[in-house]
C-alpha cells in the first residue's frame, strides 16, 4: 500500500512540474535571499580536509565513464547556462565588458590602509617562514597584512593582488587587496597584543617582537617593507564553505557545491593561475546585512599560493600534479622513477618576483589541485566551455592591465607573468572550447538567429529547428528549416534549433526560442 | 497498465483536480529554500575534524616538539645499535631575547646505554655572521661492536666493548659569505674503554691486544682542538636535490696521559646533488675520506680510528664492520619521486678501511648495494627504510634522518662512535 503510495506521489510530482521553461525563465538574478538569522561560526580543519578528500569519497559524484546513468549537469543555473547572479557570483567581464581601469580596480580601489597616522597592530601570526599582521589603520579600517618570503620579494604579494583582480573578473567575491610599502616607524602595537611563541605559549607582545619579526620580510631597495593589505570583509565570518554538499543552517544553500556551476568552474580559473592551494579553507562565508535581511556571502580568498608563488617558497615544481594518486604511485615506484609526468619538462625563469610559473607544459585538461576537490572533480564539458569563455575574454590589454597592479619592480617579471596568463589563456581556450561546440552569444536579429564561435574554428554550421511541446518536452521537426532563420512559431509558443557542426556531429547546441516580447532565446543547452 | 499510461492518467488527474506546484523558476526556487528551511540546523563539523582544529590551534604538535615550558621529551639521536632512546630534555630558545640558546637532556635506551649532554648557543653575535657553541656531553655506551682492525676483519669475529666518555667542546663559526662556514673548535675529551655487555658476544678486551688495537688496555684522556671549512651550495641541506657540500676539518689528538695517542685526524667529504627533471629524479653522490697520522710511535687509538659499515655508509655491512687508522666511501644514490611524501632510491656503496696512506686507491674496495624508501614532509626526510646487500648478507635499516645528513663539523665528524 505503501509502495503504491509513494509511486502515486512521485509521479504526481513529475507530472505537476514538468515543464522546460517557465514564465520567468530566464531568471538572470536569484530572488531575494531568505533571512538567515544569526549564525554560528564554525572552523575547518584543512588537515582533516586533505585526508578527507584525499582517501573518502565526499559529495556525489559523476557516475563512472560507460555508465548508462546520465552525468549530473551544473545546478543552481539559469536556463542559458549562467549561474544566477547571487551570493556566490555574480555576471562581469564576459557580461559586460569592464575597462582596463574596473579590471585594475577590481572589487576596490578606495580604501587602502590610510597613513595618515600610525598603523596599529592588532595581532600578529609570527609562526611559519612568513608573518603576517592584523591592524588598524587611522580610519579604524582593520586589515590582514601578509608579505612575501625573504628568498622571493614581490612573488606573494603580487600574485595575491593580480589574481584577486582576475578572480573579480570572473564574477567571484573578493576581498579588496592592497599592495602597501611602509617603514618600522609607520607601526605602532595595540594594548596588550600577544605573541605565541612557538610552543604555543602566549605573552606581550613587544616592539622587539615587531621588528624581529620583520626580520623575516624582504625590504625595496629605498628600504621599506612591502605587504598585501587585504581589507576586512564587512559582516560576520562564520567559516569556509565546503566544496561538496551544502551548509545545514542556510535556507538559501539548496544547490549540493560540488554540483554548483561557479564552483565546477573554479577548476578551470584555478588551473589557469595555478592555483593548486585551492581548498575548502582558502575560502570564507560572511553572514552580510542588506536591506534588513542577512544572507551569506560567499568570498574566495589568499591568492598568495598563485602565478608561480607558494606563499612561504617558489611553487613546487610538482605544480598540477596532486599530492598523491594510487595510480601514479604505483607508476612511479615500480618504473624506478622512467615513468615520466608531463610537468617534469618545465622550465623556469630566474625570476625570484614569479617563482615557479611556466606555460609551455600547462595543460588545462591534466591540471589537478593538491587533492581532490569534489567540485573541481565533477566538472563537464560544458561547465569547462562556461569557464573557458570567461577566460577567453580577458585580452591580452586586459591581461597587461591587470598584472600591472602586481608592481613587479623587475618589468622582465611583469612581462613574463602578462606572457605566461596569455600563452596558458590560449591553452584553455584551445582545450575545453574543442570539447563543445563553442558557440555562444545567441541572439536573434532581423529574424535570424545569431552567434558567436568563441573560438573562431568551429567551422561550418548546420541548424535544424523544431517546434518544442514546453510541458511535453516533444519536438517536431520542421521541414526544410534548415537554416538561421526563424522559422514561424506554432500553437506551441517555442521554437528550438539544433546546431551542429558536421566534423563533430555529437557536439550540439540547442537553442530555445519563446514567442514573447523583448528577447525570445529562453534556453541553450549543450551536448557532446 | 504500463507506468507511462499511468502518468498520463495522473497527470490528467492532476491537471484537473490540482493546482501546479510551481508556476514559475522563482516559485521553485522559493519551494526549495522552503525545503531546506524545514530541517534547518546547525552545520557542525564532526568530532574528528573538530579535534584536528584544535590540535592545529592549540599547537599540540609544537608543544610536544618544544615542550611545555621547555621540558619534551627527546627521542632518538642516540648512536646506532642503541637501540630505542628516550628521556627528558629541557630547551630555552628564548633567553635573552633569543640571543641565547640552551638545552640539556638526559636519554636512556632500550639496550641500557644512556647520553646526558648540554649546550650553549649563541646564534648571531656581533653582525649576525658570528655564531658561538658550548658542547658537553657524557656518555655510556655498553656495547659498542668491534671486529678488529684492517680490512680483513671477520664478520665472525665480532666483539663488543664498552664506551664511556666525557667531552666538552667550544666552538666559533664565521659565516663570511652566505654557503660558506670557517671555524675553530678547543675542547677535552676523556675516555673510558671496558669489557662490553652483550654476552652473545665476546668482550673485546679478552681477544685484542694493546698492539692490534691501541688503548684497548689503557685509555686516556685528550685536549682536542680543530679547524674546519665548508662550502655549502645545497638547495636544501635536510635532504638537498641540489648543489654541492664541501666538507674540510683538520684536528689535533693531544694525548694528556700516556703520551702514546698523540695523532691528527683529516676528514674531508664531498657530497654532489644532481637533479634532473625538474628536482623529480636526482643523483647522490659522496666521497669521503679519514685519514690519520702520528709521529714516531704515536699512534690514533682503535675507539677514535675511522670506522665503516652501517646505516650511513656501507649499507649492506653490519654497523661498525671495519676499523682502521684510515677510510676512504663512495656513495651513489638515484632518487626518485613516487609521490609527494615519498622517494624511492636505489644505491651503491663502496669504501674500505686502511692502514697505510699509499693505500688510499680505489683498490680492493667493499661493496654493498641496496635500495630504499624515504618519507618526506616539510622538504625534512623523516623516515628513511634502507635494504643494503653485501658479500656478508644484507641490512635493513630504519632511520629518522637522511643518508647524507650528518652534523655538520665538530666532534661529530672527529669522533667516530657519535
Amino acid at each position: 500500500m505503501i509502495t503504491r503510495f509513494t509511486l502515486f506521489l512521485v509521479l504526481l510530482t513529475g507530472v505537476a512540474s514538468a515543464r522546460k521553461f517557465y514564465d520567468d525563465d530566464p531568471i538572470l538574478r536569484e530572488p531575494q535571499p531568505r533571512d538567515v538569522g544569526a549564525l554560528q561560526a564554525r572552523k575547518l580543519s584543512d588537515v582533516y580536509d586533505l585526508f578527507s578528500l584525499q582517501f573518502a569519497d565526499l559529495g556525489e559524484r559523476q557516475p563512472p565513464p560507460g555508465s548508462k546513468k546520465p552525468s549530473i549537469r551544473a545546478q543552481g543555473i539559469n536556463t542559458i547556462e549562467n549561474p544566477f547572479d547571487n551570493a556566490w557570483w555574480e555576471p562581469r567581464h564576459f557580461f559586460q565588458r569592464m575597462t582596463p581601469d574596473q579590471l585594475r580596480r577590481g572589487p576596490g580601489n578606495s580604501t587602502a590602509p590610510s597613513t595618515r597616522r600610525k598603523w596599529t597592530i592588532l595581532g600578529v601570526k609570527s609562526e611559519g617562514v612568513t608573518p603576517g599582521f592584523r591592524m588598524l589603520d587611522a580610519d579604524n579600517r582593520q586589515y590582514f597584512v601578509k608579505f612575501d618570503p625573504l628568498s622571493n620579494p614581490e612573488m606573494a604579494t603580487a600574485a595575491d593582488r593580480i589574481s584577486s583582480k582576475i578572480f573579480y573578473a570572473m564574477g567571484y567575491h573578493v576581498p579588496e587587496n592592497y599592495l602597501i610599502y611602509f617603514k618600522e616607524d609607520q607601526l605602532q602595537l595595540g594594548d596588550d597584543v600577544e605573541l605565541a611563541t612557538a610552543s604555543g605559549k602566549k605573552r606581550k607582545m613587544t616592539l622587539r617582537d615587531l621588528y624581529e619579526i620583520l626580520l623575516k620580510v624582504p625590504k625595496t631597495a629605498d628600504g621599506r617593507y612591502r605587504g598585501t593589505a587585504s581589507l576586512s570583509l564587512p559582516g560576520k565570518p562564520i567559516g569556509p564553505p565546503r566544496y561538496f554538499g551544502s551548509r545545514t543552517d542556510d535556507p538559501n544553500d539548496v544547490v549540493p557545491h560540488e554540483h554548483r556551476r561557479d564552483q565546477r568552474a573554479l577548476q578551470v580559473f584555478c588551473a589557469w593561475l595555478g592555483h593548486e592551494d585551492s581548498r575548502a579553507i582558502n575560502n570564507i562565508d560572511i553572514t552580510v546585512q542588506q536591506d534588513g535581511l542577512r544572507f551569506i556571502r560567499h568570498y574566495l580568498l589568499d591568492f598568495g599560493s598563485t602565478l608561480g608563488s607558494a606563499s612561504t617558497k617558489a611553487n613546487s615544481v610538482r605544480s598540477g600534479l596532486p599530492f598523491f594518486s594510487w595510480s601514479e604511485a604505483a607508476k612511479n615506484f615500480f618504473s624506478l622513477g622512467l615513468h615520466v609526468s608531463y610537468v617534469d619538462f618545465a622550465k623556469y625563469p630566474h625570476l625570484p618576483s614569479v617563482g615557479r610559473l611556466e606555460a609551455k607544459t600547462f595543460d588545462p585538461e591534466r591540471w589537478v589541485p593538491e587533492y581532490p576537490n569534489p567540485a573541481f572533480r565533477n566538472a563537464l564539458p560544458d561547465d569547462e566551455f562556461w569557464a573557458a569563455k570567461q577566460v577567453m575574454s580577458l585580452t591580452d590589454a586586459d591581461l597587461k592591465a591587470i598584472v600591472e597592479t602586481g608592481e613587479y619592480s623587475d618589468p622582465r617579471a611583469a612581462e613574463w607573468v602578462t606572457q605566461v596568463l596569455i600563452a596558458r589563456r590560449d591553452k584553455i581556450g584551445k582545450a575545453f572550447f574543442a570539447r563543445v561546440l563553442p558557440l555562444d552569444r545567441f541572439a536573434v536579429r532581423d529574424r535570424q538567429l545569431a552567434w558567436e564561435d568563441l573560438s573562431g574554428t568551429a567551422g561550418s554550421v548546420s541548424v535544424q529547428w523544431h517546434h518544442f511541446d514546453n510541458p511535453s518536452e516533444q519536438r517536431t521537426a520542421i521541414s526544410n528549416a534548415t537554416t538561421a532563420q526563424v522559422p514561424a512559431f506554432s500553437e506551441t509558443g517555442y521554437l528550438l534549433a539544433e546546431l551542429t557542426r558536421p566534423s563533430q556531429p555529437k557536439q550540439k547546441v540547442f537553442v530555445y526560442l519563446r514567442r514573447r516580447e523583448g528577447t525570445p532565446i529562453v534556453g541553450v543547452e549543450r551536448a557532446w | 497498465m504500463s507506468i507511462r499510461v499511468w502518468k498520463i492518467v495522473l497527470g490528467v488527474t492532476a491537471t484537473v483536480l490540482l493546482p501546479a506546484q510551481e508556476e514559475t523558476r522563482t516559485a521553485q526556487i522559493e519551494k526549495a529554500r522552503t525545503q531546506k528551511a524545514a530541517q534547518l540546523k546547525p552545520d557542525e563539523v564532526s568530532k574528528a575534524e573538530n579535534l584536528l582544529s584544535r590540535f592545529k590551534d592549540e599547537k599540540l604538535l609544537e608543544r610536544f616538539s618544544q615542550g611545555f615550558n621547555g621540558v619534551r621529551a627527546k627521542l632518538g639521536n642516540m648512536v646506532t645499535g642503541g637501540g630505542f632512546a628516550i628521556g627528558p630534555e629541557y630547551s630555552r630558545e628564548d633567553l635573552f631575547k633569543g640571543l641565547l640558546k640552551f638545552r640539556t637532556a638526559a636519554q636512556v635506551s632500550t639496550r641500557g646505554y644512556y647520553k646526558i649532554d648540554n649546550q650553549w648557543t649563541l646564534p648571531r653575535v656581533g653582525t649576525n655572521k658570528l655564531s658561538l657553541d658550548i658542547y658537553t656531553v657524557h656518555r655510556n655506551y655498553g656495547s659498542i661492536n668491534y671486529y678488529g682492525p684492517g680490512p680483513n676483519s671477520t664478520k665472525g669475529g665480532r666483539a663488543n666493548y664498552r664506551l664511556e666518555d666525557t667531552s666538552t667542546e667550544a666552538s666559533a663559526v664565521f659565516t663570511p659569505v652566505r654557503g660558506l662556514a670557517i671555524g675553530g673548535t678547543i675542547g677535552g675529551l676523556w675516555i673510558n674503554v671496558g669489557p662490553g655487555n652483550d654476552r652473545r658476544f665476546i668482550s673485546a678486551d679478552r681477544i685484542f691486544t694493546e698492539a692490534q688495537s691501541p688503548g684497548i688496555q689503557r685509555q686516556t684522556n685528550f685536549l682536542r682542538n680543530s679547524v674546519f671549512v665548508q662550502h655549502d651550495t645545497r638547495d636544501n641541506p635536510i635532504t638537498a636535490k641540489a648543489g654541492r657540500n664541501l666538507l674540510f676539518q683538520y684536528t689535533w689528538f693531544d694525548d694528556r696521559n700516556l703520551n702514546v695517542h698523540n695523532f691528527r685526524r683529516i676528514d674531508a667529504e664531498v657530497q654532489q646533488f644532481i637533479p634532473i627533471l625538474n628536482r623529480s629524479r636526482v643523483f647522490a653522490l659522496r666521497a669521503k675520506t679519514v685519514l690519520t697520522e702520528a709521529d714516531g710511535n704515536q699512534v690514533a687509538p682503535f675507539y677514535l680510528q675511522p670506522i665503516l659499515g652501517g646505516s650511513d655508509d656501507l649499507r649492506g655491512f653490519r654497523n661498525f664492520r671495519f676499523s682502521d687508522r684510515d677510510m676512504v666511501m663512495f656513495n651513489g644514490e638515484y632518487r626518485w619521486e613516487i609521490f609527494a611524501g615519498l622517494d624511492g632510491a636505489l644505491f651503491v656503496d663502496a669504501g674500505k678501511v686502511f692502514s697505510r696512506r699509499g693505500q688510499l686507491n680505489f683498490a680492493n674496495l667493499q661493496k654493498s648495494y641496496g635500495f630504499g624508501l624515504r618519507g618526506n614532509a616539510r622538504n625534512a626526510t623523516f623516515l628513511r627504510v634502507d635494504v643494503g646487500f653485501s658479500r656478508e648478507g644484507f641490512q635493513v635499516w630504519v632511520k629518522f634522518n637522511d643518508v647524507f645528513a650528518r652534523p655538520r663539523f665538530g666532534n661529530a665528524i672527529s669522533q667516530p662512535v657519535f
